[in-house]
């Protein structure tokens, strides 16, 4: 059994928790790999991807594939390299320079190939994976659809037996990869409510992909919908069970969302590698930018809440890998594993896409008046940033789930109603659990409250084992989700509450760390 | 063929560095460690030969602590058949290096010696060739091109005349320049596989001591501030009462 059931930073404080520092030699390697990857291959290519240009983006992947990036954690009997979730969202985190280039990267060796690993037979994985976890294929994942978004298992695809064969005809629509895909997870439903997950080849009979999306950002991605007119697929490419489709696709977006955190502060490292760099060239009243208070302040800030983000992030790969790690490998068993910690990815979902938002949105605001040029690499960055809050679960009903989950768990005996009390967060979060109403808003405070309290007690539990900087970070990043928790604690009981006294904010020392390292510290 | 690759362990050369107080070395807390540049295009070199001709074989050798472990994994990463660590904590110049690798070398008998022509960290320039004078054996510095023969290699180098071409018999030195490769991105798969590879560590294979001592690291002092002079007149008159024109 794993030290840490879900949920259960809520009323216990860990002795440890997993973060980057702790890889060994050989796994920093595979990172840095990664990083040169990146900057080798990805970054000079970013504005031709942004166009389309024809065949580049599947090249790259091709590429990214024979080296390794396409299947990580993808199970080495299926072709993938069978390393940790922690080190596979780590170097997913740096292949994520480029956001257009790490969105298909990311639904190709995530979540297209994740309903398959935890739920698919022997000869799914054997006919699918390995070319999926080898970049010689590219995968995507057809959930939405026009009148189903949000309520994913609202979906009006329909799945209709005929012989041994399923007929599947409807609309998916938001389909990332969907122009360069072969292989397709899709979500449909049998006589009306039952929701099944097929394998679908891209040259199944009744299948047509339709034209790109004009998006405001991600230019580079494919997103397009899939056309289904009575597509015939064999018997054999159901995954799972009839009725059974939405552990199928639910559980593939507990582990996507945890992935689409590290995909949401690689941006982050761009961002501050382009605004530091500019803030030391920048001269005004003949001063270096960088050495002005409220520009400095802005790389302490964007310091803390990366590091807050990074923090919730590699725990929960490492409460995952724990728990995976215990499990027998059953589809019982891993559908175990997907769901215990649905509410830590959830969490880390919007900690991670509301840091890269508010962090990106100033590194723009250093630029000035360039920011908002296209010339400059930060209109682009912020335009592929604003797409992170809205998919895989927009922030709003992951924020609706956070807090529900936990009252849920606690009512069936799976987590513990008492808050460890071992921050001021988790002191008001404690207080307000009992007091949460029925709306939406009121559950949003307490998720939010939740959510800080996994992040401090994080932070709180690494930066003491890290010390310098890291523990720098963590006092600066405390000060701001006491004001932020304070905030959720009045909407949930309509109380006011008084802060305790701020620690150090150390903005000087954070921002030389942010400058000299050209980027998170 | 067996080709052997000297690695050495380096700050990383884009690491700002700063000499320690007492100016006795360098303040490395906290700063990464790479393997040489010129050592990885060796190692890269080594790796192509290999991949032309499956029986070629690969060793890497480092000199240094137990640190210098990461460096040969990565070469192993890389692709080297074999790693081996002479693990000493001694004071280490570039004829101590130098012999410590003759002594080896002359056990492992390989056809070639590949390394870097130097390291980023003190730019001696100075191993390859004392190894080559200490082994009797022909050299070519600041190879841009290595083919290997049978029984000989051609190297082509580049100088400020010209590029030449050199011919010479195994065994032989050859130290490498920056445009020989393009080192490649290391696959993952590569760097699992290096986890099994053996990597032994010994002592040393001499008594060797150092010649050269270093006595003092001191950072540069800074420049002093320039200032803007309003004409070419003004500059001229500058220069001229100054004595400098």
């Amino acid at each position: 059994m794993q030290t840490e059931p879900g949920c259960g930073f809520f009323s216990h404080t860990p002795r440890s928790v997993c973060s980057p520092e702790g890889f060994h030699s050989d796994e920093r390697l595979m990172v840095e790999s990664a990083s040169q990857f990146t900057k080798g291959e990805v970054l000079p290519l970013a504005e031709r991807l942004d166009r389309q240009e024809e065949g580049l983006m599947p090249e790259l992947i091709r590429k990214a594939g024979e080296l390794g990036f396409c299947g990580v954690d993808t199970p080495e009997a299926y072709g993938g390299l069978g390393q940790s979730k922690a080190l596979a969202t780590r170097i997913l985190e740096f292949l994520s320079l480029d956001a257009s280039f790490s969105v298909t990267l990311g639904v190709t060796s995530g979540i297209a190939q994740l309903g398959l690993t935890l739920f698919g037979n022997e000869s799914q994985k054997t006919e699918h994976l390995p070319a999926l976890a080898s970049g010689e294929k590219i995968g995507a994942y057809c959930l939405s659809e026009p009148n189903s978004g949000t309520d994913a298992l609202g979906l009006e695809t329909k799945a209709v037996r005929d012989g041994d064969d399923w007929l599947l005809t409807g609309s998916k629509m938001w389909i990332s990869n969907a122009k360069w895909a072969e292989t397709f997870l899709v979500l449909a439903k049998v006589d009306g409510e039952q929701v099944t997950a097929f394998v679908v080849n891209r040259d199944t009979p009744g299948l047509t992909v339709a034209r790109e999306e004009h998006k405001l950002g991600l230019k580079g991605s494919s997103t397009a919908r899939v056309e289904l007119e009575a597509a015939r697929v064999p018997g054999k490419d159901l995954v799972y069970e009839v009725g059974k489709g939405h552990h199928v696709a639910l559980n593939a977006l507990n582990i996507g969302r945890l992935k689409l955190a590290a995909m949401s502060i690689g941006p982050v490292r761009a961002a501050l590698f382009h605004g530091t760099g500019y803030a030391q060239e920048r001269k005004q009243f003949g001063t270096f930018i960088s050495d002005f208070g409220l520009v400095r302040k802005k790389f302490a800030d964007a310091a803390a809440w990366f590091y807050g983000a990074e923090t919730a992030i590699y725990r929960t790969c490492g409460l995952l890998d724990e728990v995976f790690g215990a499990s027998d490998g059953s589809t019982a068993g891993n559908r175990a594993a997907a769901e215990e910690y649905a509410v830590e990815c959830s969490a880390c979902k919007v900690l991670a896409t509301e840091a890269e938002a508010r962090i990106i949105d100033e590194m723009l605001q250093v630029f000035g008046g360039f920011g908002f040029t296209e010339e400059f690499p930060l209109a682009r960055l912020y335009r592929d940033a604003r797409v992170s809050r809205i998919y895989e679960g927009t922030n709003e009903i992951n924020r609706a789930f956070i807090a529900d989950r936990l009252a849920r768990r606690i009512a069936s005996g799976h987590a513990l109603g008492g808050s460890a009390n071992d921050s001021f967060v988790a002191e008001l979060a404690g207080k307000a659990l009992p007091r949460v109403g029925d709306h939406q808003e009121q559950v949003g405070a307490m998720s939010d409250l939740l959510m800080l309290q996994y992040a401090v007690q994080g932070t709180a539990v690494r930066s003491a084992a890290q010390g310098g900087l890291a523990a720098m970070a963590n006092s600066r990043f405390v000060n701001w989700a006491n004001g932020e928790a304070a905030r959720a604690y009045q909407v949930v009981t309509g109380e006011s509450v008084t802060l305790p006294a701020p620690g150090p904010a150390y903005t000087d020392e954070l921002a030389s760390g942010v400058l000299e390292l050209r980027g998170p510290i | 063929m067996k080709i052997v690759v000297p690695i050495k362990r380096v700050v990383d050369p884009y690491a700002k560095v700063k000499p320690l107080a007492d100016g006795t070395g360098l303040d490395v807390a906290g700063v990464k460690f790479e393997i040489n540049p010129f050592d990885e295009i060796a190692m890269e070199e080594a790796v192509r030969i290999k991949e032309r001709d499956p029986s070629t074989y690969t060793v890497a050798v480092s000199i240094g602590g137990p640190e210098c472990e990461e460096q040969l994994r990565k070469a192993l990463a890389i692709g080297a058949d074999e790693a081996v660590l002479i693990e000493t904590t001694d004071g280490l110049d570039a004829s101590v290096i130098a012999a410590e690798l003759v002594a080896f070398v002359q056990e492992v008998a390989p056809d070639i010696v590949l390394m870097g022509k130097q390291s980023t960290d003190d730019d001696s320039n100075q191993v390859g060739q004392m190894m080559a004078a200490m082994l009797g054996w022909p050299q070519a510095t600041f190879a841009c091109k290595l083919t290997p023969g049978v029984g000989e290699v051609t190297v082509d180098r580049e100088t400020d005349s010209g590029e030449e071409s050199l011919r010479m018999k195994t065994p032989c030195v050859v130290t490498t320049d920056l445009r020989m490769n393009q080192p490649r991105y290391i696959a993952l798969p590569g760097i699992i596989k290096a986890r099994s590879k053996p990597l032994a560590k010994r002592g040393r294979g001499t008594s060797a001591s150092p010649r050269v001592r270093l006595t003092h690291l001191a950072a540069l002092p800074p420049r002093p501030p320039g200032r803007k002079v309003a004409s070419v007149d003004e500059l001229l008159t500058e220069l001229k009462s100054r004595g400098l024109v």
